[in-house]
């Protein structure tokens, strides 16, 4: 017995290692103490490894002198800087079984968990050749079944070790589920040769089957390849050639240093990938909770990469005839080409082309645009995006990135789009003529866009201006919007044709002052909208004057004697009035003039004569709203002639 | 007669208005709060399920967290996470615009940790909160 205790006691103290108490004990029951001063461990798992081959060394160099078939070793606890064991047990049978029992405690874990190692068959066939076969790891959230095949050779540069591992069905997790595998089968072979510089190594990495979630990554499935050769030593590991293979996706050359464990220098050049499988795998995990987390991509990408001290230096993008399309079906490009060059040295130039595409269904022709970016900065001094037969120009656009936030401003005119197609690809009521716009500087800035300026348009032959337009987080979840808007000389003609409500000839003006939008919908304002000035042809349509006394509500009445009236399909009016000031979702009306009973909407003149009357004061701005739609609703179905 | 009204007025408005600085008005509703809280409640359907296995609970700053999600499927974690960075952000959005909609922004954090207390107490039984100490099966 003497000889094997003085065995594993050498075994046991390689510097930095301690175990509690450990017991050993051979199979006729003695059980030998042997006491170790408490000391602590970088790496116990790795010494116990190496405990258990030498036990398993003695135990056969024992088994002539002895007859020992069975050597069991226990030990209270090992402590190291990952973590601890305790009540640990190991067994080593003479048939080659190898197994080791105990509960195991990572550093950041809060319970202990019954963790095993085993080998069915532990060989060593040559010296410096072990083999481990049908070997398993268990532990909490943990079951790695593998094989193990370990070569050490005496070479004249240094210690030459080969490692052969392969995983089969294995599968873990962390305590949150964060960060696991399922049915993992992969092959790793590693090959390091130790000298008086350190570790050279070359590493091939086969990931053949299962499925990976490292948050926020999935990888539903193996095919992956890594091919990799460098050197470790004094904390730095460099990778000098590594080529990486992503199964459907693509191939990528990859070098870089990582200094204790953090990216000190990369470079990275993937030429021909598929955008249509690299976005779920990769872009869109890292995309989540902005405007690009939903696409569908299809066609070919280039990317380069190049990192240093842990900052990116230059990349350089390039799509190829690709298309992007958003699931929620807010926008898409197609045939996409770029070059996007990005250096933090030297300004470049880049270049984005589209044959065409959508925004918010308005339809996109094709456009090519240049910019200069300089570090984090983009400008350029003319951007012409063509929108069905009239186009959007921008000029003076600039955006930056400062503080990780984007701030851009840009000045727009809106070259005539025609109404009739504008109005068909926004799915609103078809309206005539056509729409323009000039824009002048708007500026957004922490989420605040503000136009300094009036923004002009051009809509059913009249001029609409928009002043003091504020928006905060338009593209937010809850977007506000302020300004002042006036409109002059509109054909009502065209608007009641357009709303059906019934027509009207003549010209509108309106002032809508103190507009407030939240979400899109008004919370307030103060509207008037009146008969411009001027002498213009005045008719109001049987239908619309209907239509006006029926958005007083029930019970509201119209001083229109149907008995008489009822003979004429139009009226002559005077003048026509409707005010309407909102507050906490109630609308103060009023008209051109006050009366003892109500208000006057429509004042006529001549023979026939109309006078619409409004005697609610109040009303629900929400009631108001769905009063118009029944309104416009009911007069819009079809007529077949 | 009326200036005695119009005094009258005044003096309410005066006794009011401590009461309403007081206390935020929690079930305010503008256009945003209620398309906020439409697609909370959109969600909500998902992730019950999620709460009642213990793989999403209740933080203690009125926000959701993935807490274990071993119960889940691996090829569903993804969608786990985007669906908590989703509702958060809905919350974070309900908060702020609840204080701004008081007219008081600056009661956001208020706003936020009575909310906290609120989809606690509302919790069923089984699902997960956050307290000082960790987890909590409620």
């Amino acid at each position: 017995m003497f000889p094997l205790c003085a065995i594993v006691a050498t075994a046991i103290f390689p510097p930095g290692f301690s175990l509690g108490s450990p017991v050993i004990h051979d199979i006729s029951g003695l059980v030998f103490h042997q006491a170790f001063p408490a000391c602590r461990s970088k790496n116990p798992f790795f010494h116990l490894l190496v405990l258990i081959i030498v036990c398993w060394v003695s135990a056969l160099q024992a088994t002539s002198a002895h007859a020992i078939s069975s050597i069991s070793i226990e030990a209270d606890s090992i402590e190291s800087e990952v973590g601890s064991m305790r009540q640990l047990k190991a067994q080593f049978d003479l048939d080659g079984k190898v197994s080791v029992q105990g509960q195991l405690k990572a550093r950041d874990d809060l319970q202990w968990s019954d963790t095993s190692l085993e080998c069915a068959r532990l060989i060593n066939p040559q010296r410096g050749h072990w083999r481990c076969q049908e070997g398993k790891l268990v532990g909490h959230n943990m079951q790695l079944p593998f094989s193990l095949d370990l070569t050490q050779t005496n070479t004249g540069s240094g210690q030459r070790y080969a490692v052969q591992l392969d995983l089969k069905e294995a599968s873990f997790s962390d305590a949150a589920g964060l960060r696991a595998g399922e049915k993992l089968t992969a092959t790793l072979a590693l090959e390091a040769v130790q000298n008086h510089r350190g570790w050279q190594w070359q590493a091939r990495l086969d990931w053949k089957s299962g499925e990976l979630f490292w948050q926020p990554l999935y990888f539903a499935e193996g095919g992956h390849r890594l091919v990799a050769s460098g050197s470790w030593g004094n904390g730095t590991l460099t990778v000098s050639q590594a080529d990486l293979l992503l199964d459907k996706v693509g191939q990528a050359s990859i070098g870089g240093q990582w200094v204790n464990g953090s990216l000190d220098g990369l470079h990275l050049d993937a030429a021909d990938l598929d955008i249509a499988t690299l976005y779920p795998l990769l872009l869109q995990p890292m995309l989540q909770g902005t405007s690009l987390d939903k696409l569908e991509l299809e066609g070919r990408a280039r990317l380069k990469l190049k990192v240093e001290h842990g900052e990116v230096r230059s990349f350089l993008l390039d799509l190829k005839n690709a298309d992007i399309e958003d699931q929620d079906g807010r926008f898409a490009l197609y045939q996409i080409n770029t070059r996007i060059p990005w250096s933090y040295e030297d300004p470049q130039v880049m270049q984005f082309s589209y044959e065409s595409g959508h925004l918010l269904k308005i339809p996109l022709g094709q456009a090519s645009i240049m910019a200069d970016i300089n570090r984090y900065s983009v400008t350029t001094s003319q951007l012409y995006l063509p929108i069905l037969d009239g186009a959007l120009s921008l000029t003076d656009v600039s955006a930056a990135r400062v503080g990780g936030s984007w701030h851009w401003h840009l000045r727009a005119n809106l070259v005539p789009i025609s109404m009739p197609e504008l109005s068909q690809a926004l799915g609103w009521p078809r309206m005539e003529g056509k729409v323009a716009a000039a824009i002048p500087m708007v500026t957004y800035s922490g989420g605040n866009l503000v136009a300094d300026g009036d923004l002009l348009f051009q809509l059913f032959n009249g001029d609409i201006s928009v002043s003091g337009l504020n928006m905060q987080t338009p593209l937010g979840l809850a977007p506000r919007l302020n300004a002042h808007v006036a409109m002059r000389h509109l054909d009502l003609g065209d608007i009641t044709r357009t709303f059906s409500f019934g027509a009207i000839e003549g010209k509108l003006d309106g002032d809508v002052r103190n507009l407030e939008l939240s979400n899109w919908q008004p919370v307030k304002f103060d509207a008037s909208l009146r008969s411009s000035p001027g002498s213009y042809r005045k008719k109001i349509s049987q239908r619309a004057v209907e239509n006006i006394t029926a958005l007083g509500g029930a019970g509201a009445a119209a001083a229109i004697q149907r008995s008489v009236l009822r003979f004429f399909s139009e009226f002559n009016y005077k003048e026509i009035g409707w005010n309407c000031q909102l507050r906490n979702d109630v609308c103060q009306m009023s008209g051109v003039e006050y009366t003892p009973q109500g208000y006057v909407i429509v004042k006529g003149s001549g023979i026939p004569a109309i006078t619409v009357m409004g005697y609610n004061h109040n009303v629900g701005w929400s009631d108001l709203l769905a009063r118009l739609k029944r309104v416009t609703e009911g007069n819009s179905t079809p007529v077949i002639q | 007669m009326k200036k005695l009204i119009v005094f009258s007025m005044l003096m309410a408005g005066l006794m009011i208005a401590p009461l309403v600085n007081a206390a935020a008005d929690l079930e305010i509703n503008t256009p945003a709060i209620s398309t906020i809280k439409n697609s909370m409640q959109a969600r909500h359907g998902q992730l019950a399920g999620f709460y009642a296995s213990g793989a999403v609970g209740f933080t203690r700053d009125g926000l959701v967290a993935v807490r274990d999600a071993n119960a889940v499927p691996l090829a569903q974690r993804q969608s786990l996470n985007s669906l908590v960075a989703a509702e958060n952000n809905d919350r974070n959005a309900l908060y702020k615009e609840i204080a701004s909609g008081n007219g008081h922004p600056e009661w956001e954090s208020e706003v936020r940790s009575t909310f906290a207390q609120r989809w606690i107490q509302k919790a069923q039984g089984g699902w997960y909160y956050q307290d000082g100490g960790g987890w909590v099966k409620k």
